[in-house]
Parts: structure tokens; sequence; C-alpha cells
């Protein structure tokens, strides 16, 4: 005898699957609205980003037509970003970092299937599959002196959510760019490096699925040319390198929110960013 | 034998020849003066009526990378969307005046100035990655199910800002991250010290959207209007040891 033929054994199955389902809608029902957010993480949700702490990606901006400011009459930016990335590059890989460039000449690196260069998207589509432990989007500039740093003006969420909103991807990692902020701005003041932090938008920075920062190189004194100088931009590399090597076992991917909290923290991202 | 008076004929109509043109060439080149000086007239956006008022301008300083409000005593239009265009352009006029602590290039800035009230009914910016093309531009998704509190107001009458800047301004414009910044927060703070109603801001350049002002500054994003002076407090020097978390 089929056992559905059976009323008993009808009415358990239809028991069952309302208590099933009730299960599920009940951690739903919580998470609108009901519930502070602190709570709403504690649920059980999907794993968090992997990340690969000994990772790093550089961004050396500009390059190609683009070249970005002209620091002096004989120096534009898109120069002085690839050498200081050359130098970073040898400086992590000897203390046992994978370093991922998306340009490693005066154009990016990779062009698409119709042969056109890679976006500032395309930057951060690169530096996203990566999973780094930091993104650095180095930069260059004639005014100032020492290094600047940026991090995102974003207002920090309280995790990533299922689907990530491109253009404001980066909320969850504020925190902890926050913290590589403060390892960088440590090391470069032990080194004597004049140092000014704040934040801004800079694309790609907002897209960037990990700690990310933009360093801007600016001169040693009054002499705009000195971001050219070799000695210069090894000091400024050998600081960042050794704030590198703690951060990689700092670093922790934010946590993910159901698909519920979610939402709200794409609306308070969307909503919430300052200048 | 050609008789005298069709002699007489054909030098009158030579001279007519050279006369008309000698007049075409002056004509010409008044016609040219006159397009240079209206194109080179950097005179600000004034009011039709000639009375003043006190505007705050939040005036951005390269040294420091600071932003401090100023009073300028200035002639505004009424009609909101030529207030928020007159502001703008005055501003931009302070920065081109020789000496100016933020140095920007001389002439019109802005092409137009749209305020349309929050939420925008209808569309709203998609902000997924499918919607970033080639070119930066973005797209827009039916304001609805997903993100709708996004262009939602903070309060009653608030108003997205939607300036279209000139190509030639933006095209001559420094390129670095802090005097990027600087321009928008100053254009920033100025809107939100003299329109209250504007909350929210988006750039167009030439009626496009476009990725960077000039290769720094994020373009693309929907930028909060607000008071931009303190902003720069959170920027520290690595002597005063601390970092504003």
């Amino acid at each position: 005898m089929n056992s559905l033929q059976h009323p008993v054994m009808v009415g358990l199955l239809a028991l069952s699957t309302l208590t099933a389902a009730a299960q599920t809608a009940r951690p739903a029902a919580r998470n609108e609205g009901k519930m502070p957010p602190a709570k709403v993480n504690s649920l059980p949700g999907p794993a968090p980003t992997p990340i690969n702490r000994t990772v790093i990606v550089l961004d050396p901006a500009h390059g190609g037509i683009d070249s970005g400011s002209q620091i002096s009459d004989t120096t534009v930016e898109k120069d002085v970003t690839l050498a200081l990335a050359f130098r970073l590059r040898s400086m992590l890989t000897v203390r046992g970092f994978t370093v991922v460039m998306t340009r490693d000449a005066d154009s990016p690196s990779e062009v698409d299937a119709e042969g056109t260069a890679l976006t500032l998207d395309d930057r951060a589509g690169i530096a996203n599959h990566a999973h780094a432990a930091a993104c650095l989007l180095l930069h260059a500039t004639g005014s100032g002196n020492g290094v600047h740093l940026y991090r995102s003006e974003l207002d920090a969420t309280a995790g990533e959510p299922a689907v990530v909103p491109w253009l404001t991807a980066q909320a969850a990692w504020v925190p902890q760019s926050k913290l590589l902020e403060k390892q960088f701005a440590d090391a470069l003041a032990r080194a004597g490096i004049a140092l000014v932090a704040s934040n801004a938008s800079v694309r790609p920075m907002d897209s960037l699925e990990c700690p990310a920062l933009v360093v801007e190189l600016a001169p040693e004194g009054d002499d705009a040319d000195s971001v050219n100088d070799t000695d210069y931009q090894q000091h400024v590399a050998l600081s960042i390198a050794g704030a590198l090597l703690f951060w990689q076992n700092q670093v922790q991917a934010p946590v993910r929110l159901s698909t519920v909290a979610a939402g709200k923290a794409v609306q308070a991202s969307s909503t919430g960013a300052q200048p | 034998m050609i008789q005298r008076h069709q002699r007489i004929v054909f030098w009158c109509l030579i001279l007519c020849v050279i006369g008309m043109g000698i007049l075409l060439a002056v004509e010409r080149q008044r016609g040219r003066a006159r397009i240079k000086a209206l194109a080179a007239d950097q005179t600000p956006l004034d009011a039709p009526t000639a009375t003043t008022e006190a505007v705050t301008l939040d005036l951005a300083n390269d040294d420091d990378g600071t932003i401090t409000a100023t009073t300028r005593q200035v002639a505004l239009p009424e009609e909101a969307n030529a207030r928020a265009r007159a502001l703008i352009e005055h501003l931009i006029a302070e920065y081109a005046l020789p000496g100016s602590p933020h140095p920007l290039p001389p002439g019109s800035a802005v092409a137009e100035v749209f305020l349309l009230p929050l939420p925008v009914v209808g569309y709203a910016a998609d902000t997924s990655p499918m919607a970033a093309n080639d070119r930066g531009s973005m797209g827009t998704l039916p304001v609805g199910s997903s993100n709708s509190d996004a262009s939602n107001a903070k309060r009653p009458g608030g108003e997205l800002a939607v300036i279209d800047l000139r190509s030639t301004f933006v095209n001559q414009h420094p390129s670095g991250v802090e005097v990027e910044t600087l321009t928008l927060r100053s254009i920033l703070g100025t809107l939100h010290a003299n329109v209250p109603q504007i909350e929210q801001v988006r750039f167009l350049v030439d009626g496009q959207a476009r990725e960077t002002l000039a290769g720094h500054a994020d373009l693309l994003r929907t930028y909060p209007a607000s008071d931009t002076t303190s902003i720069r407090g959170g920027a520290h020097s690595a002597n005063e040891g601390q970092l504003n978390q």
C-alpha cells in the first residue's frame, strides 16, 4: 500500500512541511527590522570571502595615453607610479608575497577581446579576483610632501551583502581599510616620512573587495622631481612593505550578510556615503 | 576701338568691386573680434536684479588642503536652478583670479544645473557591475523593489542637483587626488550652505556620465551635499601621531 494514500501519513507529511516552512520563514521575519544588525550577523550565513594573505594587488595608476598629472616639465604621474610599483613588487616578493599588478608596462597589462585598453573597472576586476590582503592604488603628485594616504569615503556597512553593488563594494571593507591606513601611518611615521591621511572618492577604489588605500607619493621636499629619486622611493617602499608584513596576519574578511540583511546594507551604503 | 563712356563704366565697376572687397574684409574682421570678445568674457553670471545678498562660498586651499567658508556679496537670481548655477560660476570665478590658493582655469564651468525632487521618480542610478559600460557610463533602474531608499529625501522638499559641467572646464582642470577632491567638496559645501533643499549632487560632463574629473576624483557616484569645511579635519600629519578613526 502506498504510504501517501494513508490519511495519517498524509497528515504527518503536511505537518512536517508546515513546520519546515515556519522554520525557514522565522529568521527572515526577524531580519526584517525586528532585530539589531549585530544579531543579524550572528545568524548562520554564507562563509566570509576567502583572503589570500600573501597576495597584494598593486595598481600603478594611469598608463598609456592617460599620463595622469604633470608633476614637472619632464615627469608625468604614470611613470612615477610604475617605478614605485616595481620597487614595491621587488620588496614584497622577497618577503614572500605574491604581487598582482594591474599593469607592468606603460599601457595596462591586459587587453580585452576587442583590443581596447583596460578600463578602471577592469583594474578593479583584476584586484577583486585576487582576493588580496591589501589593494594599493599608487598615485603621485607634485604638490605637498611625503606620502598621502586616502581611504574610501563610503560609510562602513555591517557586512558584505550576498549581491555586492559594484560602485559601493568597498563599503563592507572600510573598517579593514581604516586599520590598514593606521598600520601604514605608524610605519611611515617610524620611518620619518611626512604623512597626510584623509578620505576621497578615487576611482576605482569604491569597487574593490579588499582592504584598499590610495597611496599618493608626494615630493620629499620643495623639489617636485624628488618623486623620481630612487632613494626616496626605496625608503617609502621599504616602509610600506614592512607594514604589509604585519598586516597579513591581521586582515579579516567582513561577515557575509543574509539576503534580507544584505538588502538593508546596500541601501545604507548607497545613502550614507559622505564626501 | 572702345568708346569713352564704356571705359568709364568699366572703371566704375572695377572701383565698386574693389570697394566691396574692402568692405567685406573689414566686416569680417569686426565679426571675428566680436566673437573673440564674447568667448573671452568671463564676467560671472549676474542676476537680472541689481540687489546683492550675502552668500557663503566654501573656498579650497591647495596649500593645506582645507576648505574655508567665506562670505561674499553677490547678486543671485531667484529661480533655484539658475541660483545654483550662478553660485558655482561665482565660485569658479574666484578660483580663476590671480593668486588664488586653488587655481582653476578661467571661463564658464557649468552648462546647466537641474534640480530634481527626491525621491527620483521613475529611474535611479543602477550600481550593478553590469550597468557600467566600457566608457564608464552608468545605467538606470526603475525605482522599485531592490534599492528604492537610495534616492529618498531625508526631509520633505529635498532635491537632487544634477550639475552638467562643461568639458572645456573639466579638460583643463589640474590633475591630482587632492586638487580634484577639493574642487568637488568646494562645490558641494557651497551648494549646501546656500541652497539648503539640495541633498544630493550628481555630476555630468557635456550631458554625459564621466568616470573622473581629471583622472582621480569619482564623478559616477552621487555625493551628499553637506558641510565640507570640517572634513579635512580627518587628515593629519605623521607628527601628530594619531589617526581619526
